[in-house]
């Protein structure tokens, strides 16, 4: 993996815009959170403690490696099976992947709050009969809406310590 | 990594993406000086967009240039559009020569159509019928657009 420093100009909620052009179905949802920036974002970068109280399917993820900003996962759902994920996590800008799913969470600032978009993509769609593809992209989006929501209580509480 | 991207890599599209954003930036500010941040994000948006069904990944920084150009060159014009008619008019375009700072400032006073073969033949190196296939115009109107373009040029520097 080619750690290189990205360039200062592209906005992380802008390159999350220009990622889910390239991953066709991906669900992507923003919200503006009612804390700074850096509330906000200890919570998205606290991937051990913080995930499994944001994402539902997650029980636990573990830092098995870190270089600069690029960071290999163990994260286990909540049904105990284990799967490796690759991520790059900076200021503003954390992309995760593995197998099957991709993640990304961006923030920007905006005044005394934050802009804060959230993507999650199927790398394996597998559809069930019956069901379209819009019926799931409701439903990730919902799912988003709700890990968003999450997202800003925890920050706001952050904040508030 | 261009075919990890087309695979959907997500790792492999944000490294494409650093490596692109800077040659898009630069050639958006060259052509659209006015709107080069919307420029930039919306040829990136295409170029990401198209890149899962890009035939020819080798091939890739000639298609970037080519959906860069044409992004740019549109942006470019919609002021334009306001007060002239489209593209032949903007090739009569007469530019203000007056305050004239620097060979960038002089590159910004000529019409789109103009500023975009300049850039593609003087600064990107690039051959009469590359320029053409990049914009894909015909060879002939790379080559009167060039002509037209320095002679403007060579009037600004020499007023």
């Amino acid at each position: 993996m080619n750690d290189t420093a990205p360039p200062a100009d592209i906005d992380p909620v802008d390159r999350l815009t220009i990622l889910a052009a390239a991953l066709p179905g991906a669900a992507v949802r923003q919200r503006h959170i009612a804390a700074p920036f850096d509330a906000v974002w200890r919570v998205i970068a606290d991937l051990e403690h913080a995930t499994p109280r944001y994402e539902p399917d997650v029980a636990q993820v573990r830092v098995i490696e870190r270089h600069g900003q690029l960071l290999r996962l163990l994260v286990q759902d909540t049904g105990g099976r284990e799967e490796m994920v690759d991520a790059k996590l900076r200021p503003g800008w954390c992309l995760m992947q593995s197998a099957t799913v991709v993640v990304a969470f961006a923030a920007r600032r905006v005044g005394s709050q934050t802009l804060l978009a959230h993507l999650e993509h199927r790398r394996v769609q597998t559809p069930e009969p019956g069901q379209s593809r819009s019926y799931y992209r409701r439903a990730a989006e919902a799912k988003i809406d709700q890990e968003l929501q999450t997202i800003e209580r925890l920050a706001t509480q952050n904040d508030a310590e | 990594m261009v075919a990890a991207a087309q695979q959907g890599d997500a790792l492999a599209l944000d490294q494409l993406l650093d490596e692109l954003a800077p040659y898009v930036r630069r050639l958006c500010a060259r052509i659209a000086p006015a709107a080069a941040d919307d420029a930039t994000q919306e040829a990136l948006l295409a170029i990401f967009r198209g890149l899962p069904s890009l035939r020819a990944p080798e091939a890739i920084m000639t298609w970037v240039r080519s959906v860069t150009m044409r992004t740019a060159m549109r942006l470019a014009r919609q002021p334009d559009q306001e007060v002239a008619a489209g593209p032949a008019l903007a090739d009569r375009y007469v530019p203000s020569f007056e305050g004239l700072a620097d060979i960038d400032d002089a590159l910004a006073r000529l019409p789109p159509s103009q500023r975009a073969v300049l850039v593609l033949r003087t600064r990107e190196g690039l051959s009469e019928q590359e320029i053409a296939a990049t914009l894909g115009i015909p060879a002939g109107t790379v080559k009167s657009r060039l002509h037209r373009a320095r002679a403007a040029f060579r009037e600004m520097w020499e007023s």
